[in-house]
């Protein structure tokens, strides 16, 4: 019966996700620690995976397939399209603010969802693996602060 | 463009005390796997950050869960089997020392009634102390006889199911995790992210109940421990460690921790009944510290219930399912508390269960797209 509660493709994910530039800073031995709290779902094309405006609970990863980042119910004003080895949703991790866009599957995808409330346990219990992880956030929200102030002077 | 956030009203509330009543008198018919299933989750809760260091030190969940359950179950049952030819030795010697503390007890009651009657007249028509030695005289008479073998039957017809409990922890610690996730990967998409919320706030609170619990009885049975100590009641640890642990049925564990502590106080010093009044004030002033200080610091926290409402429940446990519903009713209620809030929310919300429709509308068409073609 334990059987019905093992994952699928652990080991496939496990190289997946750490490509990712969140992950870069853990060893296996702490990408595996990870990887037990992430919950993986399958979105079909034009599927939502969060409205703009709801409760932020958590970071998407996707494995597979295409999401859509755009205003709410404006599929066709696209923010940005995020490929395999993206994320989304990071905010979430720092706090419950409402989501900014609308995420919704530009294909049918595959992604790996991490949530707000583990990653506060793994602060607790396996604070140098949250640290590593903050600090990685730290850094991709600084980029994309320096990308933002770079198009408006552009601009 | 932010949702208004979601209150729950007075149907919600009145279902979350309705669930809570019929679990309640659903888990007093199945106690003999509810008991169990409760000393499984305090031993989870008190052995999980163990486990979680030995993860963090490289091992595997598994390995960790394995570990940390093996060595609970080599001090528990080693314990047990070093402790078991002592107290056969001192089986016979303890009887004699419940009868003596027994007998002490009711007879610094039965000396206490007789000092009222002959300070009040009132007191004195109610016969109170003829009342109770007639009592006393018919409870020693059937002690042997009918209660304690009563209660030997009760342990022994226990003893299996009590068994189970670290068997259960086991599969907590091990499985626990695996099963969390199992749960979730049936919930549609739509309602995912809610739905980890709820199972998190789930978790979050049974843990705080129960180590927060195990914290108070550890914070009273010192307390209680420092208190008899100083007064020099005998055996002033185990003495506090039982009142600390009975203070874990509301109300009625107290009493009768109360009673416990008079009894030794009465027969250690049968002449000096200040000493069993100072065993009593301490139990007071410990209540009250409990009430008013741990409490607040330490369960209290986790339930975030409004005292009204956790007093009520306290009686419709006590009601529904007698000195099991009291012990039950306060983990039941938080957790039923937090299910009710977090399903109404999801029930109520258009947009969630539109997004569901359209899901399974896709799902559908997907499904039917060749039979279509």
């Amino acid at each position: 019966m334990l059987k019905l509660f093992a994952k699928r493709q652990p080991a496939q994910r496990l190289a997946d996700l750490k490509k990712l530039s969140l992950f870069v800073d853990l060893s296996r031995r702490e990408m595996k620690i990870v990887d037990g709290f992430m919950h993986e779902r399958n979105y079909l094309e034009n599927e939502i995976v969060f409205d703009e405006g709801d409760e932020g609970q958590a970071i998407y990863f996707i494995l597979a397939g295409r999401v859509l980042i755009c205003p709410q119910g404006q599929p066709q004003a696209p923010i940005a399209t995020l490929e395999r080895g993206n994320f989304f949703g990071e905010l979430a991790l720092l706090d419950d603010a409402p989501r900014v866009a609308q995420a919704r599957a530009a294909q049918d995808c595959t992604l790996a969802v991490f949530f707000r409330g583990d990653f506060l346990e793994l602060m607790q219990s396996h604070a140098l693996i949250a640290s590593k992880i903050a600090f990685q956030l730290a850094r991709h929200l600084g980029a994309r602060l320096r990308a933002s102030v770079r198009r408006e002077q552009a601009q | 463009m932010r949702r208004e956030r979601y209150q729950s009203g007075p149907l919600v509330w009145l279902s979350i005390v309705a669930a809570t009543s019929l679990l309640l008198f659903l888990f007093q018919k199945i106690l003999w796997l509810v008991v169990p299933f409760l000393l499984a989750l305090i031993g989870y809760y008190l052995l999980y950050p163990v486990q979680q260091r030995l993860v963090l030190a490289g091992t595997s969940r598994d390995a960790a869960a394995a570990l940390v359950s093996g060595g609970a179950f080599a001090v528990g049952g080693g314990g047990m089997l070093l402790a078991f030819p002592w107290i056969s030795a001192h089986l016979v010697a303890w009887q004699d020392v419940a009868a003596r503390y027994i007998a002490g007890g009711l007879r610094f009651i039965a000396e206490t009634l007789a000092w009222a009657e002959s300070n009040s007249s009132f007191a004195a028509k109610a016969h109170l102390s003829d009342q109770l030695t007639q009592h006393i005289n018919a409870l020693g008479e059937h002690l042997a006889g009918t209660y304690l073998t009563d209660a030997a039957l009760t342990a022994a017809a226990w003893f299996p199911s009590l068994l189970l409990a670290p068997f259960l922890a086991f599969f907590f610690l091990r499985d626990g995790w695996r099963f969390k996730m199992f749960l979730i990967r049936a919930v549609p998409n739509a309602f995912f992210e809610r739905t980890l919320y709820l199972v998190d706030q789930v978790d979050r609170t049974a843990r705080l109940y129960f180590q927060g619990l195990i914290k108070l009885t550890v914070l009273d049975a010192l307390c209680l421990a420092c208190g008899l100590w100083l007064i020099g009641v005998s055996a002033p640890l185990t003495l506090g460690l039982l009142t600390a642990v009975l203070a874990w049925v509301p109300y009625v564990g107290s009493i009768l921790g109360c009673l416990l502590v008079v009894l030794v106080a009465a027969t250690d010093f049968p002449g000096d009944p200040a000493v069993a009044y100072a065993a009593i004030g301490l139990f007071i002033w410990v209540r009250l510290l409990d009430d008013f200080f741990f409490m607040p610091m330490t369960i209290g926290r986790s339930l975030k219930l409004h005292p009204l409402l956790t007093v009520v429940m306290i009686f419709v446990g006590g009601a529904v399912a007698g000195v099991a519903g009291l012990m039950l009713v306060l983990p039941l209620l938080g957790i039923a508390m937090v299910l009710g809030e977090t399903v109404g929310e999801i029930v109520t919300d258009t947009r969630l269960r539109a997004r569901h429709t359209f899901g399974q509308e896709l799902r559908q068409r997907q499904a039917t797209r060749d039979l279509q073609a």
